[in-house]
């Protein structure tokens, strides 16, 4: 027992309770405050937990879902940290609200979201059982850099762990190469060519169009989304590892989910997604993946991904509007080129809500906005209503939207959220709303006020 | 009329929304009835480079910087200075700025050589300069207010007499010290402005594209659209700038 453990736990349950009476999250600032005091905390706190940790560029949050389902199904105690405070400072915060003053954590496992460039001090004090790491695209190059830095930073961490199981994409050939020179035992998931659309090409704004290892320009036997496929490096040789946990088969992408047919084990399972687009496909098996690390069944996980609820802006609904409100968070190109993929595969008439701002949590550099395919819309026809901009930034969206060849008439502003909320009760058609993270912070209020929900720390 | 454009290195010059220009440059000619034929030129392609009327190099990840040079001194670097001396239009962003230039030298001394087209060269530097800037084009580039976004660790230093592009309002440019932001030599026209510059500049772009207009047909006004849009993202940008 530590005088140090129990003032930096005491500190930050205090703290948070705090922060609560006066109606704030309070998910960061209390973890923050005690690392001051006790900079290895969360290494304290961590012991005897089997901890499942999930980074990379996209996915984490709706990955991390998945997997806290999947626990519980299997009935294991499980923590989360559940509001999206994905630094060291909301991992230590939620680990210290489920340990005693004394230290020692009342849950055997955990489920944490971590930040990329977190990863690199957050791994080696957690010593988790498994990492699954999801993707790594170009993703706000003011805050990480280039995407080869934020791999850096994964890579650095994971050397503090070496014991450490590796759940790696295999489709990804920046995720991939992780493996290369690391002692730790890895399990590989993806998607078999049989899973592929045939007609799918590598896009020349790839985040990853040369080989991570001798710089050469990488074939493709097949590639499921940006630069994710069967890549192959015609130099040096590197190439997509085979995946253990596979998709081998899509069988139907809706809109509210997907099926899909996955090889676990040897065995061919069917696999049902309660989320739709491709790239939660990907979410789901690089969980099953993972869990199974944590000696969850397969049955578990699947049925997880099954039944698991995500909300908080990702494909949240609401009942606003005739047609209803779904929230899908953007955050860069290749997140934002799916969701505008998924919307040109619904057969619906809609209405379009996009909320762009340039806070810090957001990016600053809105310049990825070009890189992203607006190009899709006009191609909606008369399906598409109405594109509704707002957010800080809600000019320049007008503007890329003007040259991505859309009607001016189809273009309307609306900087107030309140305005906004109340016009989208209006439609008659179903409307998607596309915010970055600090508008979705700041406009879900307004769709919680009129259609009650969860305060966002409350998941 | 038609404007010949080669876009440079799309392949690996597309960091952040720099495909964004092209498609601004296009547009505003197809509105007026214009017509744009857009060459892309990856690593590994070769075109003499003085047939074109407008060239444009976006910005690019230090990644892939080894084997953009190896493709470079193959022939590109002198093919690129005689249509800069042949007064082909050319718009350079970011890292396609600073290869015009002598050399870039890192900030633990390594020296790295471009095609020295241009009298100015680049060290590497802490901190980052990063955020929204505002500067105004000289007299020579149209005199308007240009809004950007800039991210560079290397502060560029212009040679004796060589002019810059224009003048620092709020923000770093060239390298924080000097005032100066970007270059303007002959039609060329280099910026730290990274990624989609031309669409919330619509006058700034429409110089450029009277540059290489009036080099091919003599002389060329480019009729008036209507900017309400892209001047509203400008100004607002200008206000926040300002404030």
């Amino acid at each position: 027992m530590s005088v140090k453990t129990i003032l930096a736990v005491g500190l930050c349950k205090g703290l948070h309770l705090a922060a609560r009476l006066l109606h704030r999250g309070g998910t960061a600032m209390p973890g923050s405050r005690a690392l001051k005091l006790c900079p290895d905390l969360p290494a304290r706190l961590a012991k005897g937990v089997e901890i499942l940790v999930i980074t990379g560029t996209n996915g984490k949050t709706t990955s991390s879902r998945i997997a806290e389902q999947a626990l519980r199904d299997a009935g294991l105690d499980v923590l989360a940290n559940r509001s999206g405070a994905n630094l060291l400072s909301g991992i230590t915060t939620e680990l210290a609200l489920n340990s005693s003053l004394t230290g020692h954590c009342k849950k055997k496992y955990a489920v944490i979201e971590c930040d990329e460039a977190a990863a690199r001090t957050a791994l080696g004090l957690l010593k988790p059982k498994a990492v699954l790491v999801t993707n790594l695209f170009r993703d706000q190059l003011d805050r990480y850099g280039e995407v080869t830095h934020t791999l850096r930073n994964i890579r650095e961490g994971l050397e503090k762990t070496p014991e450490t199981v590796l759940c790696l994409n295999a489709d990804c050939s920046l995720t991939a190469s992780l493996a290369g020179d690391l002692p730790n035992p890895v399990v590989w998931y993806g998607m078999d060519k049989s899973a592929a659309d045939p007609a799918a090409k590598p896009s020349q704004l790839s985040d990853a169009s040369r080989c991570i290892r001798c710089k050469t320009e990488y074939e493709y036997d097949y590639v499921t989304y940006g630069h994710l496929g069967g890549f192959r490096c015609p130099k040096c040789g590197y190439s997509r590892p085979a995946a253990d946990v596979a998709v081998t088969a899509i069988e139907e992408l809706g809109a509210d989910g997907s099926l899909a047919r996955v090889r676990v084990d040897g065995e061919e399972r069917r696999l049902s997604v309660n989320l739709p687009a491709l790239y939660n496909i990907y979410n789901a098996v690089g969980v099953l993946a993972a869990v199974r690390q944590l000696g969850v069944s397969t049955e578990d996980a699947l049925h997880a991904a099954a039944t698991f609820r995500c909300g908080f802006g990702r494909m949240e609904k609401f009942d606003l509007g005739a047609g209803g409100t779904r929230v899908m968070l953007v955050k860069n190109p290749a997140g934002c080129n799916q969701v505008l993929r998924f919307l040109s595969s619904l057969p619906e008439e809609l209405e379009l809500a996009i909320l762009l701002n340039d806070n810090d949590a957001d990016g600053t550099d809105i310049s990825w906005i070009w890189d992203v395919d607006f190009e899709l819309l006009p191609g909606f026809g008369d399906r598409l209503k109405k594109v509704i901009v707002s957010g800080k930034r809600a000019a320049d969206l007008a503007v890329r939207l003007k040259y991505a060849g859309l009607a001016a008439e189809k273009v309307e502003a609306e900087p107030s959220y309140d305005a906004l909320a109340e016009r989208l009760g209006k439609a008659q058609v179903p409307v998607y709303v596309m915010p970055t993270y600090t508008a979705l912070l700041d406009f879900r209020p307004q769709l919680i006020k009129r259609c009650g929900g969860a305060d966002f720390w409350e998941g | 009329m038609e404007l010949k454009i080669c876009h440079m290195y799309p392949d690996v010059l597309n960091l952040y929304g720099d495909r964004g220009n092209i498609l601004c440059l296009r547009q505003r000619l197809g509105w007026r009835g214009i017509e744009a034929e857009v060459t892309e030129l990856p690593i590994g392609e070769q075109a003499s480079l003085a047939d074109f009327d407008l060239i444009f190099i976006g910005g690019g990840q230090d990644f892939e910087q080894e084997a953009l040079l190896a493709d470079l001194h193959r022939g590109k670097d002198a093919s690129l200075r005689s249509a800069i001396e042949d007064g082909v239009a050319l718009l350079a962003i970011c890292g396609g700025y600073q290869m015009l230039g002598n050399y870039y030298e890192t900030a633990e001394g390594k020296r790295c050589d471009f095609i020295g087209a241009i009298d100015f060269h680049t060290v590497g530097s802490e901190p980052r300069m990063i955020g929204n800037y505002l500067f105004r084009c000289g007299d020579k580039s149209g005199g308007s207010t240009v809004v950007g976004f800039e991210n560079h660790s290397g502060k560029t230093r212009l040679g004796p007499g060589v002019e810059p592009l224009g003048w620092v309002i709020s923000g770093h440019g060239n390298n924080g010290e000097d005032g100066t932001e970007g270059v303007r030599y002959r039609n060329v026209f280099g910026t730290y402005s990274h990624g989609p510059l031309l669409p919330k500049n619509p006058a700034f772009c429409d110089f450029l594209l009277q540059t290489a207009l009036a080099r091919k047909y003599g002389s060329a006004e480019l009729a008036p659209l209507d900017d309400a849009a892209e001047l509203a993202a400008h100004d607002e940008m200008v206000k926040r700038l300002q404030v």
